[in-house]
């Protein structure tokens, strides 16, 4: 009977994992028939970044413009998601967009994996580096580290010069910063993003490579995707009216990093010269980003402490498949990296199940997943840290399993480990960063965003270090409080 | 299930074996505790009666053998552990005492949430409770702030809630600092005397001549005696009592 009883105090607390899960799904779960996905990498200005000063959460860029017009003549809606730039082919893969637009040149290599659309924009490339070094044409490249962004045309471009050394980096300001650093001589990147970036870097030289093949932007389609003559036939229709250079007169003429008023902005000092006054109108952009680390912490944590007493059960069980289960479900999850959980979960799930997940949820089920296996293994040793006498008076009075556990032998094994708990909340919360590369905008990816937006790096960083660091403390702080009065009521 | 024994058998023990591992720890016990009965069970340490006493509510597990609980086999393996326990009460040498659990809730609980007693009802009856045990101005402490003596006066109490039929004692007095043994020891006389079925494995040799029907003392994990306290403690028959009785009086 023991059995039975333990499996009906599972069922429960499946049920409520399940209600959790449902009221996650149906909270993102609406949209309309005739919307396009659009996924693109929205640090890339000027073809897609947020300004989050002005046009606050929304993606915007020459990319986005161009994808509007066509929609709107083609008579869809439009959705645009963000992600990193080396997760757009893989989310079209995985049917997570229809369609991705990120200054992405039709290469041999992504033609096998997806279509594209005739080239809507052509570029060249520049080499960045600091004052002085001269570098003007691929040779003067060679045995030099020179960083590209993963994935992009120009990582090919400078895997084909011979003897240059290509170092690939998520993002283009860490590029910038990576030289400012003298990690790397310099990086290749797109002429029109270069302008934005050489005005906001006086410290920095740029120059065009003449006489590369010539690179262009062309919209990528899931492999035969019905889209790409209806999409061919409005661009052919936006060359002609000469609505393209219209938008790129609008987007790469614009002077990006001009927007703070130079007068204010202090000499370029020789070390970080770190000023803060920049991310001034980013402020409440990144500040909500509390909002939504918190949010994911807490559904994480909530759910992973049910889902560990869950597995805690299981491996005290006397039933041998359940205490296996429970084993083995630790093992993979405390040995496989977060990381790697977090984007199988993110980009197998709408091709296992159909189901389009959004990042938040494939966030919060992972971290749940996964810290329901550390946590399980802190309420194992706290259960079997409970006088065995509990146990046995609870049974005498013929409590049954269910009561007993949650009633007599939870309450204090979940006293004991109270401080293990709060440790695990705060490895949560920091770790919960890691949704910033799924494309959640979570503090730190805020930051980054933000960063990448104004050409600056370390300000926005420290600014969310510091309010990570704050949340840590306070959550210390009320632990603290009610561990003193646990305490005090026994 | 179901026994032709006298219905005035509150239990009746048939041929119980209990080992640990290759230790035998009860080799063939059989006997009848009557309604209304006190037996108190005496040894050498070592000898079983704590396994014995603890088999009567199947915290252990027999490894062979019946025992009957009111005429049911409770041995048997579809009966109803839960339903058996709630008609056998158990006190503990170390109490076992909830200790997130205020002294009446630790009374009040299992009535409550067994039985399904109400909460007012169980409230006004664990308050009585605890009066009989001398202890209502401690209702709303916790068991961390009571003395031994206390607590297990507590377990008394919270035992006698749920209205057992037979109540099982495991050297209740042998955690007691000296000073606390006699305030445990008239609550159990006074309980002796209400009719209830009582085992109690025991020590203290005075309470055992004074209060018990009947004295069991085991040896090796055999019954070696089982007589009225007045003939085992003026004549025990086996060599193994008079040397126990030498040593503890």
């Amino acid at each position: 009977m023991k059995p039975l009883k333990l499996l009906k105090l599972q069922s429960v607390l499946a049920g409520a994992i399940a209600i959790a899960f449902c009221l996650i799904a149906l909270s993102s779960y609406a949209q309309g028939k005739k919307t396009l996905t659009l996924a693109t990498s929205p640090d890339y200005p000027p073809y897609e970044y947020k300004d989050t000063a002005v046009s606050g959460n929304e993606i915007i860029g020459f990319d986005i413009d161009i994808a509007k017009y066509i929609t709107q003549e083609l008579g869809y809606e439009l959705k645009v998601i963000g992600m990193d730039f080396n997760g757009l082919i893989p989310a079209l893969q995985a049917g997570r967009a229809d369609l991705v637009m990120a200054g992405m040149t039709p290469t041999a290599e992504r033609k096998k994996n997806v279509d594209f659309s005739d080239l809507y924009y052509e570029a060249k490339n520049t080499i960045v580096a600091n004052k002085g070094s001269n570098f003007t044409k691929a040779e003067d490249l060679v045995a030099k580290k020179v960083g590209v962004q993963l994935g992009s045309i120009q990582q090919e471009a400078v895997k084909k010069m011979t003897g240059v050394q290509a170092i690939p980096l998520n993002k283009i300001p860490d590029i910038i910063q990576e030289i400012k650093s003298n990690r790397i001589a310099a990086g290749v990147i797109e002429d029109t993003v270069a302008a934005g970036y050489a005005a906001a870097n006086p410290d920095l030289e740029f120059n065009t490579i003449p006489n590369t093949e010539e690179s262009g932007s062309a919209i990528a389609f899931p492999k035969n995707s019905k889209l790409v003559p209806e999409f061919n036939r409005v661009l052919k229709q936006m060359k002609d009216s000469g609505k393209i250079k219209e938008l790129a007169t609008k987007w790469f003429s614009r002077p990006i990093a001009q927007e703070t008023d130079p007068a204010n902005t202090p000499a370029p000092s020789p070390k970080l010269g770190l000023d803060f006054g920049k991310i001034g109108p980013n402020l409440p952009y990144i500040l909500g980003g509390i909002g939504v680390t918190l949010t994911f912490t807490l559904l994480s944590a909530f759910l992973g402490f049910l889902w560990g007493i869950v597995l805690s059960l299981f491996k005290i069980s006397s039933i041998k498949p359940l205490a296996w289960f429970g084993n083995a479900y630790t093992s993979i999850f405390r040995g496989t990296p977060l990381i790697l959980q977090l984007t199988l979960v993110y980009f197998a799930t709408p091709q296992l199940t159909g189901y389009n997940i959004s990042a938040l949820q494939a966030g919060v089920i992972t971290f749940f997943l996964n810290s329901g296996a550390y946590i399980s293994e802190t309420i194992r040793a706290g259960i079997q840290a409970v006088d065995k006498g509990q146990k046995e008076a609870a049974e005498s009075l013929g409590v049954p399993y269910k009561q007993m556990m949650g009633d007599i032998i939870l309450p204090q094994a979940l006293k004991n480990i109270l401080p293990a708990l709060v440790n695990e909340s705060i490895a949560l919360l920091k770790d919960s960063a890691l949704v910033s590369v799924i494309g959640v905008e979570d503090l730190l990816r805020r930051a980054t965003i933000v960063g990448a937006e104004k050409y600056i790096y370390f300000e926005p960083l420290i600014f969310v270090g510091a309010i990570y660091y704050l949340m840590v403390l306070s959550l210390t702080w009320g632990a603290n409080v009610l561990e003193r009065r646990l305490q005090t009521s026994s | 299930m179901y026994s032709n024994v006298d219905s005035k058998l509150a239990v009746k023990v048939d041929r119980l074996y209990k080992s640990f591992g290759n230790l035998k720890v009860l080799r063939e016990i059989s006997t009848e505790i009557h309604k209304g009965e006190v037996i108190a069970i005496i040894g050498p340490s070592g000898c079983g009666k704590s396994t014995f006493l603890r088999c009567l509510n199947l915290l252990e597990i027999p490894t062979s053998g019946q025992i009957y609980i009111d005429g049911v086999d409770i041995t048997a393996p579809k009966t109803d552990i839960m339903k058996m326990r709630q008609k056998v009460g158990m006190v503990f040498q170390h109490f076992h005492l909830f200790p997130h659990m205020t002294v009446l809730e630790n009374v009040t609980y299992a009535p409550v949430k067994v039985k399904q007693i109400a909460k007012e009802e169980a409230h006004q009856k664990g308050l009585e409770l605890l009066e009989k045990v001398g202890l209502s101005d401690k209702a709303d402490v916790y068991p961390s702030k009571l003395s031994g003596g206390q607590k297990q006066r507590v377990a008394i109490a919270r035992c006698l809630a749920m209205e057992p039929e037979i109540l099982l004692m495991d050297e209740p007095t042998s955690a007691l600092d000296p000073e606390m043994v006699k305030e445990v020891l008239d609550v159990m006389k006074a309980l002796a005397k209400t009719g209830i079925t009582m085992a109690i494995v025991t020590h203290e040799m005075g309470f055992a001549r004074e209060v018990a029907h009947r004295i069991l003392f085991l040896d090796g994990g055999k019954v070696a005696e089982d007589v009225p306290p007045q003939e085992f403690f003026a004549n025990p028959k086996c060599d193994r009592a008079k040397q126990f009785l030498e040593k503890m009086l």
